[in-house]
C-alpha cells in the first residue's frame, strides 16, 4: 500500500507543465533514435545528457528515461520498414516484421509492436513498483563485501550474457576499469596512471567516454556505407488487426513480457538478449515453429514485448542498488551522479520524489509512445526518408559541444574524439561496447568496496565466504565467469 | 590467426604492462589496507591473462571482420580529419562558427550531398547548437575573431 501511496506522489511530481513536456520530449527523441538507425537509446541518452544540466534532476532522469524506452518503440520502425534494426534490441523484429511487411501486413507488424511494448511496459512498471522497495530495504543490510561482489557481478555478468566472445566482452570490461583507474586515487589522493599528463589529474569522465564510443563511433561506422535502402509505405487503415493475429500475439505478448523482465533485472544482460530469448522462446511454444522466420507475428510481438519489458526491468538493479543493468541505464545511473546524487539503496529513501517521479513518468511516457505508435506511425516512417547524411552532423556537432559543455573546455572533446576512434575499432572488431562502459561506472564503488573489505578483513579473503549473502553473490560471480568458458567449450569442441 | 585477432590482444598486454610500470612507485599494501596500487595491478595482471587467453582463443577460431573498402575509409579519415579540425580551429574561429565550416565540409566534400538541403541542413544544425547551449543553457561557446 505504501508503494501505491508513493506512486501517487510520483505522478504529482510528474504532472507539472516541466516534467510532462521533458517526458513527451524524452520518449520522442527516443522513438526518432529508436527509428534512425546509426544511433542508440545509449549514445542518444549520452549525447543529450549535457542538455539535462538546466533542469532539475528528477525531470533530466524523466526526460533521460524516455529516450530509453522510447528508443525500444522506435526501433520497431527501421526493422520493419527497412529489414535494418533501428536498435540492436529489434534485430529479432527484422527476421519476421520485414516479412510480414513484404506480405503486405507492415500496418500489423507495427501495431502488434506497439501494444506488445505498451502491455509489457506497463506491466514491468507495476512490477518495478512492487519489486524495487523490498530489494532496496534488503540491500540496506549489504555491507563493503557485497557491494563489491555485486559490482563485479555487474560486470561478469554483462561479459558471459553477451552476444559476443566473452573473452572479448571481458577485455572490454578491463579497458572500462582501467580507465577508471586514471587521475587520483580515491582513499590516499595520490596520483595515478597520469603518465605525466596535468589534463588526466581529474580522471577520465564517463560522458566523454560514452559521446565517443556510443556516439562518435557509431556514427563512423554509419557513414561507411551508402544509405540507400527505402522504407516501405504503410498506411493507418493498415493498423488494424485480424482477430486471428490478435489470438496468436497474445500470450507471445505475455510470454514476452515475462522473459523480458527477468532478464532485464539480471546484471549486466539487456533489451537485445531479452529480445532474442523471447524469440527463441516462443518458437519452442509455437504450435507452427515453421512460420517463425516467414512473417510470424507472434514472433513479432515476443521480442517487441521482451525488449521493453527488459528495458524497465533494468531500472530495478539501478534504484534499488545502484548497478546497472544495460548500458543504457549505466548512462542513467551516469546522470544521477552528474546531478549530485548518490545512488543505491538508500536512493529510494532519500530521493523518494526522483524515484517515484521516475517510476510514475514510466507509465505516462508508455501511453504516450502508445499513441505515438498506433495512430502516428505512419508519421514516422515518412521520417525513415530522411537521408542519414544530413543527420550524421548535427549528431557529431552535438557531441562536440555536449563534451566541451561538461567541463567548458577542450580535454573532453579530445577524449571524445580519441574514444570515438575506439568505438569505431570495436564495432569492426565486434567488441561490445555496454561492458566498457558499465564497468566505467562501476569502477569507483567495486574499488572503494574492495578496498573497504580488506581493510575490514585486515587482508583477509575469507571475508567473501564468510558472510552468507557475500558467498551467495561469489557464487553468481563465479558461474558468470565458469559459464562463458563451457560456452566457448561447447562451441570449439 | 588474423592481425584483428592479434592486435586488440597485444595492445591490452601493451596496456598491462604499461600500468604495471606507472605503478611501480606507489605502494600496493599500506599496513592494513590495499594501497593505491593495488587496484591497477590486480587490472594489469587480469590484462595479461585475458590478452594470453584471447590469443589461444584466436588460433582455434577467428571470426571475418568487414573492413570498409578504400572509399569508405577514406571517408571515416575525412570525417574524422573534420572532427579533429574543430577544436583545433575553435580558439581562432569560435566554436559555432569551427561547426558550421565542419558541417558544410562534411555534407559537401565528404558525403557530396546537394547544395541547398545542405546548407539548409547546416543552417538548421548551428541554430539548434546555439539555440540550445547558448541561448537555453547558457554555455559560454569559446568565441573567435568573428565574435560568434
Amino acid at each position: 500500500m505504501e508503494a501505491l501511496q508513493l506512486l501517487g506522489q510520483g505522478f504529482a511530481t510528474c504532472f507539472t507543465p516541466l516534467n510532462l513536456s521533458f517526458i513527451v520530449i524524452g520518449v520522442l527523441i527516443g522513438q526518432i533514435i529508436g527509428a534512425l538507425p546509426g544511433i542508440g537509446p545509449s549514445a542518444g541518452m549520452a549525447l543529450l545528457l549535457p542538455l539535462t544540466y538546466g533542469v532539475p534532476p528528477a525531470t533530466a532522469i524523466m526526460m533521460l528515461a524516455g529516450i530509453m524506452y522510447g528508443g525500444m518503440y522506435g526501433g520497431t520502425l527501421t526493422s520493419v520498414l527497412v529489414n535494418v534494426p533501428g536498435e540492436a534490441a529489434s534485430v529479432m523484429t527484422a527476421v519476421d516484421g520485414h516479412q510480414m511487411a513484404r506480405k503486405g501486413r507492415a500496418g500489423a507488424a507495427l501495431s502488434i509492436s506497439a501494444i506488445g511494448s505498451f502491455l509489457a511496459g506497463v506491466a514491468a512498471v507495476i512490477a518495478v513498483v512492487f519489486i524495487t522497495p523490498p530489494l532496496a530495504a534488503f540491500a540496506l543490510k549489504f555491507n563493503a563485501p557485497e557491494y563489491f561482489l555485486l559490482a563485479l557481478l555487474g560486470i561478469t555478468a554483462s561479459a558471459s550474457l553477451g552476444t559476443s566472445s566473452p573473452s572479448k566482452a571481458l577485455m572490454a570490461a578491463l579497458l572500462g576499469l582501467m580507465i577508471a583507474m586514471v587521475g587520483v586515487d580515491p582513499i590516499e589522493g595520490t596520483q595515478r596512471l597520469i603518465f605525466g599528463q596535468p589534463a588526466l589529474l581529474e580522471g577520465i569522465d564517463f560522458l566523454p567516454v560514452a559521446i565517443g564510443i556510443f556516439g562518435i563511433g557509431e556514427v563512423l561506422a554509419s557513414l561507411e556505407r551508402a544509405q540507400a535502402a527505402q522504407p516501405m509505405r504503410t498506411r493507418l487503415r493498415d493498423m488494424w488487426l485480424t482477430a486471428q493475429e490478435w489470438a496468436q500475439s497474445r500470450y507471445a505478448i505475455v510470454r514476452g513480457g515475462l522473459v523480458g523482465f527477468v532478464v532485464g533485472v539480471m546484471p549486466g544482460a539487456g533489451p537485445t538478449i531479452a529480445a532474442m530469448l523471447a524469440y527463441v522462446t516462443e518458437r519452442r511454444f509455437s504450435p507452427h515453429p515453421e512460420r517463425f522466420g516467414h512473417g510470424a507475428i507472434d514472433g513479432v510481438a515476443a521480442s517487441e514485448s521482451a525488449n521493453n519489458a527488459a528495458a524497465h526491468g533494468a531500472c530495478v538493479p539501478m534504484l534499488a542498488l545502484g548497478i546497472p543493468g544495460s548500458a543504457s541505464t549505466a548512462v542513467l545511473l551516469a546522470a544521477l551522479i552528474l546531478h549530485g546524487i548518490r545512488p543505491g539503496p538508500g536512493l529510494m529513501t532519500e530521493q523518494a520524489t526522483l524515484v517515484w517521479g521516475l517510476i510514475a513518468s514510466m507509465f505516462i511516457g508508455n501511453v504516450v509512445l502508445l499513441i505515438l505508435n498506433l495512430p502516428l506511425a505512419p508519421l514516422f516512417a515518412a521520417l525513415l526518408r530522411v537521408r542519414y547524411a544530413y543527420l550524421a552532423p548535427g549528431i557529431l556537432a552535438i557531441s562536440l559541444v555536449g563534451a566541451y559543455a561538461s567541463t567548458l573546455g577542450f580535454t573532453n572533446v579530445w577524449i571524445s574524439l580519441a574514444f570515438g576512434v575506439v568505438g569505431w575499432f570495436m564495432i569492426k572488431l565486434d567488441f561490445p561496447r555496454a561492458p566498457l562502459v558499465l564497468a566505467l561506472v562501476l569502477a569507483p564503488l567495486l574499488e572503494s568496496s574492495l578496498r573497504q573489505s580488506l581493510l575490514l578483513s585486515f587482508g583477509s579473503l575469507m571475508i567473501f565466504v564468510e558472510r552468507p549473502l557475500a558467498a551467495a553473490l561469489l557464487a553468481c560471480v563465479a558461474i558468470s565467469l565458469v559459464y562463458p568458458l563451457l560456452k566457448l567449450r561447447r562451441k570449439v569442441g | 590467426m588474423k592481425k584483428s585477432d592479434v592486435v586488440p590482444a597485444l595492445l591490452i598486454l601493451a596496456l598491462s604492462a604499461a600500468i604495471a610500470f606507472d605503478t611501480r612507485g606507489l605502494s600496493f599494501w599500506a599496513d592494513t589496507t590495499p594501497g593505491p596500487a593495488f587496484m591497477p595491478v590486480w587490472l594489469a595482471i587480469a590484462g595479461v591473462v585475458l590478452g594470453v587467453l584471447r590469443l589461444l582463443e584466436a588460433r582455434r577460431s577467428s571470426a571475418p571482420v568487414e573492413w570498409p573498402d578504400r572509399a569508405a575509409l577514406l571517408r571515416v579519415a575525412l570525417v574524422l580529419g573534420g572532427l579533429v579540425a574543430v577544436p583545433v580551429l575553435s580558439p581562432l574561429l569560435g566554436l559555432v562558427a569551427s561547426l558550421a565550416l565542419f558541417v558544410g565540409f562534411l555534407l559537401l566534400a565528404v558525403l557530396r550531398q546537394a547544395l541547398w538541403p545542405s546548407l539548409a541542413t547546416l543552417a538548421i544544425t548551428v541554430g539548434v547548437v546555439y539555440g540550445i547551449f547558448v541561448g537555453w543553457l547558457n554555455v559560454p561557446l569559446p568565441k573567435g575573431m568573428l565574435g560568434i
